[in-house]
């Protein structure tokens, strides 16, 4: 017979042995093989302090492999000492003791009531509300057993809990939820001190509304809206001031400025504001150049009166046509007699020339630096003065101080009373110093050569007539022309051009014929033409810048002393030599002698 | 003009008297106002049990964490818990075991039973503060712990005295006491058993400590909650 070996049994295991609230527990184990006969498990238990070995009062309550302990049977502070024995009819076997305090064995249930409650702050913000109740068995009210409670949360679609730990609170607000979501909360719970954690509670589910949400939506999209206004505003307001803008930030760098100068005026082109601008008067010369132009030289016979030229209305001096006939002798710009009529040039431009000269000689009155230009000037163009340019030298001259007026004077006097006195020396020279004495002049050479005629008459005459014949002579010898060309001012009526004779006027045929012609070599005289005969003594000439009628201009003073009616012969061919075959410039002072003004002086 | 300056000065002396006390009140919870060592002043009865019961826990949660380090550090293996069955100085004094017996004694009874228990540790916490410092290679926070502990529960005795002043009513028997005879056993040279006797102190301080607390909060759900806690 091969009965089933019996064997005792095994020892059992207590697997454990919790207390629910802490005033009750149960262990349980774990039977071990029971070697095929039925097995009895029996449990026992010692206190500390005790030697009375205690079995098991409750294995039902609990379950199978349980064992129950009541509140009477439970202490605290104690450790009590557990076994367990399982029986068979083998033999019995005791399981190892199990050392246990119930203070820390302590395993609540989970908590329980688990409400939502949506409440609002002061903010009007929502928040969620959670709150629960302790598990029914635990006795939290009297202090005996105090529990910690932890929560766990996450959304529904998450995956990992986020827990938070509450403390011995029943309640816990939530206020990062977001709306429209739906969570998950769970809570359990522990003894203060010692114990193990509950079991989670079942899941709570929480739904947030959304309505708050429509709120914030407006808020944005009320931003949104303003903002961009702002921005096309902003971006307007550049576009339209964009420029100033930028010449605010960023200003023009300022053109330089001279004090005096209006840079409009350059633009417009108005160069005589400019000119004033800039200290230079009566440049370039204006239009109205007739009134630069002499046109006849008053002659008074009081001999107190100086015949001056009028400084103010320069204009109005009788312009003497100069010859111009400079050989470029060399001399000084300011000997050189040929400086006044820088007038002496070409034909072309007359008017503009005598302009610039009249100018020259508005602006520099007595300035010696102006004679100097002047002289330049008319050094350059050795040509022989125009009608124009003698006038314009003449006038120049009349312009001059004294004393330079005088030097010129001189020369062109010397050289005029040459002309003017010809043979006749005594006769002419009286003529003239008579006419210096009554300041009468027919000729153009007026006033300054008045002056300086009587200067050289002072000077000079000891014997007017040989003097003038000296003076002649010299002239004569020179072979230069009567007139020197350098003889700038307006002495010099006669006004030969080079390839010409002189044809001087002022000349006697008596007594030389040739120096007539030979002392007037290539000096021009703008005078044209007698316009009448005075008292067949005078000719008034008409100042003609055409015409080189030098000697014609002088000639009737010289044969009004004698022979009147030869010089008038004379002057009449001269007069017809000197037709304006000279064209020169068109304008020119055909009014540059008024006749009339002499007529009733030599009377 | 004198008078008006004299009510003036008056005026602004409270001013500044008040101003003083609303400025010197501490914290923001209805802690009572009370500067430390005054002698008029008197926190009240539940703020006392407060206090109490924070320290208690404390003192607990300390002497539990200094326990379960030793016990890791030097007792495996060693089966001192086998031998620290009912080894405690003070379990001559006869305390409520559970919870129909922490019920059902009296209050004052309770607060004696506390304060005998406090004052019968006192001996013990400061040799053990001193003594634990000479186990071989000692952590520092059991070191810490243990003076940290005999910290706490002169401080908590102090306020159970008050605690006792207040509620009781009559003549203070204070005569629950235990003395303790374990010095000698913490140092033994044998390191096996000055081991075990450290542990088995360890082992009853923390337990005394948690019943401290228990009972302490049970008396202020009693007491100051009307088991409404």
């Amino acid at each position: 017979l091969s009965p089933t070996e019996q064997l005792p049994p095994e020892k059992p295991t207590i697997i454990k042995c919790r207390s629910p609230e802490k005033e009750t527990f149960t262990c349980w184990w774990k039977p071990a093989s029971n070697g095929g006969l039925l097995t009895n498990h029996t449990l026992l238990y010692s206190k500390e302090g005790e030697e009375k070995v205690y079995e098991c009062p409750d294995y039902k309550t609990a379950g199978p492999n349980s064992c129950y302990f009541d509140k009477k049977h439970t202490s605290f502070w104690t450790i009590y000492n557990i076994t367990v024995r399982a029986t068979n009819e083998m033999g019995s076997n005791v399981s190892d003791p199990h050392y246990v305090d119930v203070t820390y064995i302590v395993q609540p249930d989970p908590p329980v009531n688990i409400t939502l409650e949506l409440k609002k702050s002061m903010k009007r913000k929502p928040y969620l509300v959670l709150t629960w109740s302790p598990p029914p068995l635990a006795d939290v009210r009297s202090g005996w057993l105090t529990l910690e409670y932890e929560l766990q949360l996450k959304p529904e679609e998450g995956e990992e809990w986020e827990t938070i730990f509450v403390g011995q609170q029943t309640q816990y607000k939530m206020f990062s939820l977001n709306p429209g979501k739906r969570y998950i909360v769970q809570i359990h719970c522990k003894p203060d001190h010692h114990g193990l954690w509950s079991d989670w509670s079942p899941e709570m589910y929480i739904e947030i509304p959304t309505d708050f949400r429509v709120k914030d939506m407006v808020v944005w999209i009320v931003v949104g809206v303003l903002s961009s206004l702002i921005c096309l505003i902003m971006s307007w307001i550049m576009i339209m001031k964009g420029y100033r803008m930028m010449a605010f930030i960023l200003p023009p760098v300022p053109g330089p400025k001279i004090k005096g100068i209006d840079t409009h005026l350059l633009e417009t082109g108005k160069s005589e504001e400019l000119l004033s601008a800039l200290g230079c008067h009566g440049f370039p010369p204006t239009s109205d150049c007739e009134e630069l132009l002499i046109e006849y030289l008053e002659v008074e016979d009081s001999e107190d009166q100086q015949l001056m030229p009028s400084h103010d209305t320069p204009s109005k001096n009788t312009k003497i046509i100069l010859k111009e006939t400079d050989s470029d002798s060399g001399r000084g710009s300011c000997d050189s007699p040929s400086l006044l009529p820088v007038k002496c040039r070409e034909s072309r431009g007359l008017p503009s020339t005598l302009q610039t000269q009249d100018v020259r000689a508005k602006e520099k009155k007595g300035g010696k630096g102006s004679w100097e230009t002047q002289c330049t000037a008319s050094e350059q163009k050795m040509l022989p003065c125009n009608s124009e340019s003698t006038k314009s030298c003449t006038w120049l001259a009349a312009q001059l101080p004294g004393n330079q007026a005088a030097m010129f004077a001189y020369h062109s006097t010397v050289e005029a009373f040459r002309i003017t006195l010809n043979t006749t020396n005594v006769n002419t020279s009286p003529v003239l110093v008579g006419n210096e004495e009554n300041r009468q002049s027919l000729y153009p050479i007026a006033e300054t050569v008045y002056d300086d005629m009587e200067k050289i008459s002072e000077m000079e005459y000891s014997k007017p007539d040989q003097t003038t014949m000296q003076v002649r002579q010299n002239q004569q010898n020179d072979k230069s022309p009567f007139l020197n060309p350098k003889l700038m001012d307006y002495v010099e009526v006669h006004k030969v051009r080079q390839d010409e004779e002189p044809t001087l006027l002022l000349k006697h045929k008596e007594n030389s014929g040739k120096t007539k012609k030979s002392t007037v070599p290539g000096t021009s005289k703008e005078y044209t033409k007698v316009s009448t005969v005075v008292d067949h003594h005078i000719l008034v000439l008409l100042p003609d810048q055409r015409t080189q009628n030098t000697p014609v201009s002088q000639e009737p003073v010289a044969e009004t002393s004698q022979n009147p009616q030869e010089s008038q012969a004379e002057k009449s061919t001269g007069y017809s030599t000197t037709d304006p075959s000279d064209s020169r410039g068109d304008t020119s002072g055909s009014d540059y002698m008024d006749p009339s003004s002499f007529m009733p002086s030599f009377k | 003009m004198s008078t008006k300056g004299t009510s003036l000065k008056g005026l602004l002396l409270v001013t500044l008297l008040v101003s003083h006390m609303l400025l010197t009140k501490e914290g923001v919870t209805s802690l009572p106002i009370c500067p430390n060592g005054s002698v008029n002043c008197q926190l009240s009865l539940e703020e006392l049990f407060d206090r109490a019961v924070k320290l208690s826990h404390y003192i607990h949660f300390l002497s539990s964490e200094m326990f379960n380090e030793f016990d890791e550090r030097y007792a495996q293996g060693r089966g001192f818990i086998a031998k620290a069955v009912n080894s405690c100085h003070t379990a001559s004094l006869t305390t409520p075991e559970d919870k129909e017996q922490a019920q059902q004694i009296h209050h004052e009874d309770l607060l004696n039973i506390i304060l005998g228990v406090l004052r019968s540790w006192n001996d013990p916490l400061i040799h053990l503060a001193s003594e634990v410092q000479r186990i071989k290679e000692a952590p520092e926070t059991i070191l810490w712990k243990a003076v940290e502990i005999e910290e706490q529960n002169k401080r908590l005795l102090e306020g159970m005295e008050k605690i006792v002043g207040r509620v009781q009513s009559g003549e203070v028997e204070n005569d629950i006491y235990t003395p303790w005879d374990g010095l000698p056993s913490l140092q033994l040279a044998d390191e096996d058993s000055r081991l075990f006797a450290f542990y088995n102190l360890l082992h009853c301080l923390r337990r005394d400590s948690h019943k401290i607390d228990n009972y302490l909060k049970v008396l202020k759900c009693r007491l100051i909650h009307d088991n409404n806690c």
